[in-house]
C-alpha cells in the first residue's frame, strides 16, 4: 500500500496530534537508565544464530548497557532492537529466585539440596523401576556448549539412556538431515563472507528482516554498494524480506517449493546452464523413498504403526544411485508451466530466476530457515535448493554458497554438535554406529555397554511418550515447549495427567511450561554464568560470567553437575583443579581433532574477541569448506572435495512435489502459517518483560489479507476466532502492516501465551528429520 | 507472587503514573510538543514516537530532511532497515506481566 508524499505529510499532522492528546493518559515510561558502565566486556548477543559481537557494560554488579562490538567480524557495530534490549531481560519483576515446588494448584519455595534430592529421587525410582528409557531431558538451542556437552555425557554416557532431544528438533533437523543426507557431514561450507562477495542473493520462505535482521541489513548494504546486485525473494506471504529493494518478488502457495525448485533446476538442465565438469567429478545422483508420510500417529514414521515404542523402527532412506538422464527424466514433468500450476507462481517469473540462478557471469547466495526446516519434506527441500548449486557448481567457494540461517544462538554450537539430540553423539557421531559409541566411551572412560546403541526419543516422540505414560520423568531446560509443540493440547495435557510423571522445569521467569512443572528450578542467563555459542557460520564464541544471577538461581552446567552427583555419576565431572568449563571443553575437543571439525583450545576462544570459524588448524579458522586453498582437509590437486561422504562427493537427489499433510477445504477454508516477530524472542518468555520490546508488539496478531478481511467484515482490532480440527484461540486481527499474507491464508505469531496459536497447529513432522511443520495447516475464521 | 500481590502492585503502579504525569503536565507544558521518548539507555536506539507499521517504507521522508522538526538521521546511509532497531511504542500497553498467577 503506497501513500503519496502529500497524504503521508497530512496524515502525520493528524497523527501528531492525536497523540500529543493521548499523552497526558498514559505511560509507565521509565527514564533513561542513568548508570554509566564501570567495565566493558565482549560477549554473543543470547538471541538469534547470527551471533553478533556485543560489549556488555557493567555497573555496580547489574548490566546497566550493551553496544555492538565494532570489531565483531559478524556485526562490525550494529545490532537489532532485541540485541540493544539485552540489558533489562535480566531484570523482570518476577525472575524465580528459589526452587519451587509444586503443592496442588500452588507452588511453595523449597531449597536448593531438597530440590536436587527429590530430582534424583525421581531420576532413580524412574530406572529402577522401569529402566533408562523412562526418564528423558530436553534442552535447548539456548543452552550453552557446556551445558549441552555435559548434559550429553550424562544421558548416554552416565544414565545410559537417549532420551535427550533439544529444541532445535523443531527449528534446525531438517538443516540437519539435509546437510547428512547431500554433503554427508553437518553445517553450512559458505559463511557470512559470501553476503559481501556474491552479487545474487535467493531467499526461501525466510523473513530474516525480522529474524535475523543484522544479516539482512548486511545483504541491503551490498546491495547499497552495487547496483548490479540482484534480490531475489521467494515468500508465502508479503513481508519485510519481500519489500523494497528486493529485486524480484514472488509468494507461491505453501508446499510448493518442492515443485518451484525442481522447476528451477528444469530450466538449468534444459538450457545448458549445467557446470557439466563440476557435476561430473564432484557429485552422485541418487533417488530415494517417496510417499513417506507425515509422522502423525504415534510410534508411526513409515510402513505402518508400531505397537509401541519398543517396536519402533526410525525411518530409514533406501537410497539408489541414478544417472543423470535419469535425473533429467525425473525433472521432465516440472516444466515451469506445472510448477505455476502448484504454486501460483507465473512460469515466466521462473524461468527469470532460474536463468538469473544459472547464469555462468553471476554468483549465488540461497537463505533460508522455518520455511525450509519446518516442512514436512523439510530435508527434501534443503536437498533440492543444495542440487541447485551443484548443478551449476556455485558452491564451496567466496560468493557462491547455500546457508541455512540458524534460528537460535548456539542450535549449531550446542545442540548440533556438542551432539545433544537423540541419535547423535558429539563430533558428528551417531549412536547407532558401534564405532562411534566406542570411541565416545574411550573419551568419556566409561563402559563401552553403557552407551545405548538405539536412538532415543525424538522431541514429538518424547512428547507422545510423556502422554501415553511410557515416559515418568522429563527434565525441560532453557525451552517452553508447552508453548512451541505442535497440537499443544495434547502434550499440555499429557504433561499432567498424574500417575509416576514428574516434570521438571529449568527456567528464568514464569512461562506456560513452568506452570506444568512439578518441581521449577531457578536458573541464571546469559552473562549471569560463564558461556560458549555456536553461529550460523561455524563461529564458536566466549563469554565470561559477568554478574550474579539474582536470589538463589544458579547456572544450568551446576545443576547437571549437581543432579549427577545425586545420581552417584559425578566422577563424569570430575575434572581435577581447573575451572570446570575449560575441563569440560577440553575433553570436548578431542571428538572433533583431525576429523574435520577441529576446535581451538579453550584459551583461545577465552581471549579472541568475534571468536573463530572452525575448523581452526595450526590457529586459522576456515572460512570456506571442500575448496583447495581454504580448507585444510582439502590436499592440494583436490580442488574440491565433499570428504564428508567417502567417495569425496555431494549428492544431487531426485526428491518429488508431494502434498502436505493438511489443507485448506470447505470446513477449514484457510491456510494458517505461524513464526515471529523482530520484536519477540520465541515464547516471549524474556522479551515480553522488556517495556520498549512488550509496548512495540503488545500481543500476537492474525494477519488476513484485506480482500479476505472485507469479505469476512473484519476490521484491524476486531477479534477473531481461529479454529482448527484441534483447537482455537482469539486474537485481534490486522489488516496490513508488515505482513500481508495472499487471499486464502492468515499468519499468527507464536510468541504470546495468552493466543497460544500451537493449540491449532498440526503435528505433522518430516519422517527423515522428525521435525514438524508449524507453517501449515487448515484453520476456519469466524469473527467474535 | 500471589495474585494479591499482584493487584496491590498494579494499583501502585496506576498511583505512581498519575503522580509522573500530573507533575510532568505541570513542568512541562511548553515541552509538551516534544514527543521523543527516553532512551533504555544511553546508546540504545530512539524509540519512534509515531505508528511505524502505518508509514512503511517513508521513514526516509521527514527523517533525511527534518520534516516536522523530524529527528535527521545520523546514518543516513542506512536505508530500508530503519525497523531493525527503531521499534514504535504503544504507549497504553500494560506492563507483562499483568498479574497471571504462575
Amino acid at each position: 500500500m503506497k501513500v503519496s508524499r502529500r497524504e503521508f505529510l497530512k496524515s502525520s499532522v493528524i497523527a501528531g496530534a492525536a497523540s500529543a492528546l493521548s499523552h497526558e493518559l498514559l505511560v509507565p515510561l521509565e527514564a533513561q537508565a542513568q548508570a554509566k558502565a564501570e567495565t566493558w566486556q565482549k560477549a554473543p548477543c543470547r538471541f538469534c544464530g547470527v551471533g553478533c559481537g556485543v560489549l556488555v557494560g557493567v555497573s555496580k554488579g547489574r548490566v546497566v548497557a550493551v553496544r555492538g562490538d565494532a570489531e565483531s567480524p559478524v556485526n562490525r557495530g550494529l545490532l537489532c532492537i532485541k540485541g540493544y534490549s539485552l540489558p533489562k531481560i535480566l531484570y523482570g519483576s518476577d525472575r524465580y529466585t528459589a526452587p519451587l515446588l509444586r503443592k496442588g494448584d500452588r507452588f511453595v519455595q523449597i531449597r536448593w539440596d531438597e530440590a536436587l534430592d527429590l530430582a534424583a529421587s525421581k531420576f532413580k525410582g524412574a530406572i529402577a523401576k522401569h529402566g533408562p528409557e523412562s526418564v528423558a531431558a530436553y534442552f535447548s538451542g539456548q543452552s550453552t556448549i557446556f551445558e549441552g556437552y555435559a548434559i550429553n555425557k550424562l544421558m548416554k554416557g552416565g544414565i545410559g539412556s537417549n532420551n535427550l532431544d533439544g529444541n532445535p528438533r523443531l527449528c534446525m533437523a531438517s538443516a540437519v538431515a539435509g546437510f547428512y543426507s547431500t554433503f554427508g557431514m553437518d553445517e553450512p561450507m559458505g559463511c557470512y563472507d559470501d553476503l559481501d562477495l556474491t552479487d545474487t542473493f535467493f531467499v526461501w520462505g525466510s523473513n530474516f528482516a525480522e529474524m535475523h535482521p543484522v544479516l539482512y541489513s548486511r545483504m541491503i548494504e551490498r546491495k547499497h554498494q552495487d547496483p548490479r546486485a540482484t534480490i531475489v525473494s521467494l515468500q508465502t506471504f508479503t513481508n519485510r524480506s519481500s519489500d523494497e529493494p528486493a529485486d524480484i518478488s514472488v509468494i507461491f502457495k505453501p508446499h510448493t517449493d518442492l515443485a518451484i525448485a525442481n522447476a528451477m533446476a528444469h530450466v538449468i538442465v534444459k538450457e545448458g546452464l549445467v557446470n557439466q565438469e563440476f557435476v561430473a567429478k564432484h557429485t552422485v545422483l541418487k533417488k530415494g523413498l517417496e510417499n513417506i508420510g507425515f509422522g502423525l500417529k504415534d510410534s508411526d514414521e513409515f510402513g505402518g504403526q508400531s505397537p509401541s515404542w519398543a517396536t519402533y523402527k526410525p525411518f530409514a532412506d533406501r537410497a539408489q544411485t541414478i544417472g543423470f538422464d535419469d535425473y533429467k527424466a525425473f525433472l521432465e514433468p516440472y516444466t515451469p508451466e506445472y510448477a505455476e500450476q502448484l504454486s501460483g507462481v507465473p512460469a515466466a517469473e521462473i524461468r527469470k530466476i532460474a536463468r538469473l540462478f544459472g547464469d555462468p557471469k553471476r554468483k549465488a547466495v540461497s537463505m533460508w530457515t522455518m520455511g525450509f526446516n519446518q516442512h514436512a519434506r523439510g530435508t527434501w527441500i534443503n536437498n533440492l535448493v543444495y542440487n541447485l548449486h551443484l548443478l551449476t557448481g556455485k558452491i564451496s567457494e567466496p560468493g557462491n554458497n547455500p546457508l541455512s540461517l540458524t534460528g537460535q544462538p548456539s542450535a549449531c554450537g550446542t545442540t548440533r554438535e556438542t551432539g545433544a539430540l537423540s541419535h547423535l553423539l558429539p563430533g558428528g557421531l551417531f549412536v547407532a554406529n558401534p564405532e562411534h559409541r566406542k570411541r565416545a566411551a574411550e573419551i568419556w572412560k566409561v563402559p563401552f555397554e553403557r552407551i545405548s546403541p538405539k536412538p532415543g526419543y525424538h522431541t514429538m516422540e518424547m512428547f507422545r511418550g510423556l502422554d501415553r505414560g511410557d515416559i515418568k520423568v522429563i527434565w525441560i531446560n532453557t525451552t517452553n515447549p508447552f508453548q512451541t509443540l505442535p497440537h499443544a493440547g495434547r502434550y499440555r495435557k499429557g504433561a499432567r495427567k498424574g500417575g509416576e510423571r514428574f516434570v521438571i522445569v529449568s527456567e528464568v521467569y514464569p512461562s506456560e511450561t513452568a506452570r506444568m512443572a512439578d518441581l521449577i528450578l531457578p536458573s541464571a542467563m546469559w552473562v549471569e554464568k560463564e558461556g560458549m555459542f555456536g553461529n550460523t557460520e561455524r563461529r564458536t564464541q566466549h563469554w565470561a560470567k559477568m554478574v550474579d544471577p539474582p536470589g538463589q538461581a544458579r547456572d544450568d552446567l551446576w545443576q547437571i553437575v549437581e543432579l549427577a552427583k545425586r545420581l552417584g555419576l559425578g566422577e563424569l565431572f570430575n575434572y581435577g583443579k581447573g575451572p570446570l568449563q575449560k575441563g569440560l571443553f577440553e575433553e570436548y575437543r578431542q571428538f572433533g581433532l583431525h576429523k574435520g571439525k577441529d576446535l581451538a583450545p579453550y584459551d583461545v576462544y577465552a581471549k579472541v574477541r568475534g571468536g573463530l570459524r572452525w575448523p581452526v588448524v595450526d590457529n586459522q579458522e576456515t572460512r570456506w569448506r571442500y575448496r583447495e586453498g581454504f580448507d585444510p582437509y582439502v590436499k592440494k590437486g583436490e580442488a574440491v572435495k565433499f570428504y564428508g561422504n567417502a567417495d569425496g562427493r555431494a549428492v544431487i537427489w531426485a526428491r518429488p512435489y508431494e502434498p502436505p499433510a493438511e489443507a485448506p477445504d470447505q470446513d477449514y477454508p484457510f491456510w494458517l502459517t505461524t513464526g515471529r516477530v523482530l520484536e519477540h524472542w520465541h515464547t516471549g518468555t524474556i522479551t515480553r518483560r522488556v517495556p520498549e520490546l512488550h509496548r512495540a508488539v503488545p500481543s500476537a496478531p492474525v494477519w488476513l489479507n484485506p480482500d479476505d478481511a472485507k469479505a469476512l467484515g473484519i476490521e484491524t482490532g476486531h477479534r477473531v476466532r481461529v479454529a482448527s480440527r484441534r483447537g482455537e484461540v482469539i486474537a485481534k486481527a490486522e489488516v496490513g502492516g508488515r505482513n500481508t499474507p495472499p487471499r486464502g491464508m492468515v499468519f499468527v505469531p507464536f510468541f504470546d501465551e495468552s493466543v497460544l496459536i500451537n493449540l491449532v497447529t498440526l503435528d505433522a513432522y518430516d519422517p527423515i528429520s522428525k521435525q514438524p511443520d508449524f507453517k501449515k495447516c487448515a484453520v476456519r475464521l469466524v469473527k467474535v | 507472587m500471589t495474585r494479591d500481590c499482584w493487584k496491590q502492585v498494579g494499583a501502585l503502579g496506576v498511583a505512581v503514573i498519575l503522580v509522573l504525569f500530573s507533575g510532568a503536565a505541570i513542568a512541562e507544558e511548553p515541552a509538551a510538543k516534544s514527543k521523543r521518548l527516553p532512551r533504555a539507555y544511553e546508546g540504545a536506539p530512539p524509540l519512534v514516537p509515531h505508528d511505524v507499521e502505518a508509514r512503511k517504507g517513508l521513514c526516509q521522508e521527514c527523517h533525511t530532511t527534518g520534516e516536522q522538526g523530524a529527528p535527521i538521521t545520523p546514518h543516513p546511509t542506512r536505508t530500508h532497515f530503519c525497523v531493525q532497531c527503531h521499534v514504535g511504542q504503544d504507549l497504553t500497553v500494560k506492563a507483562f506481566p499483568t498479574g497471571r498467577a504462575r
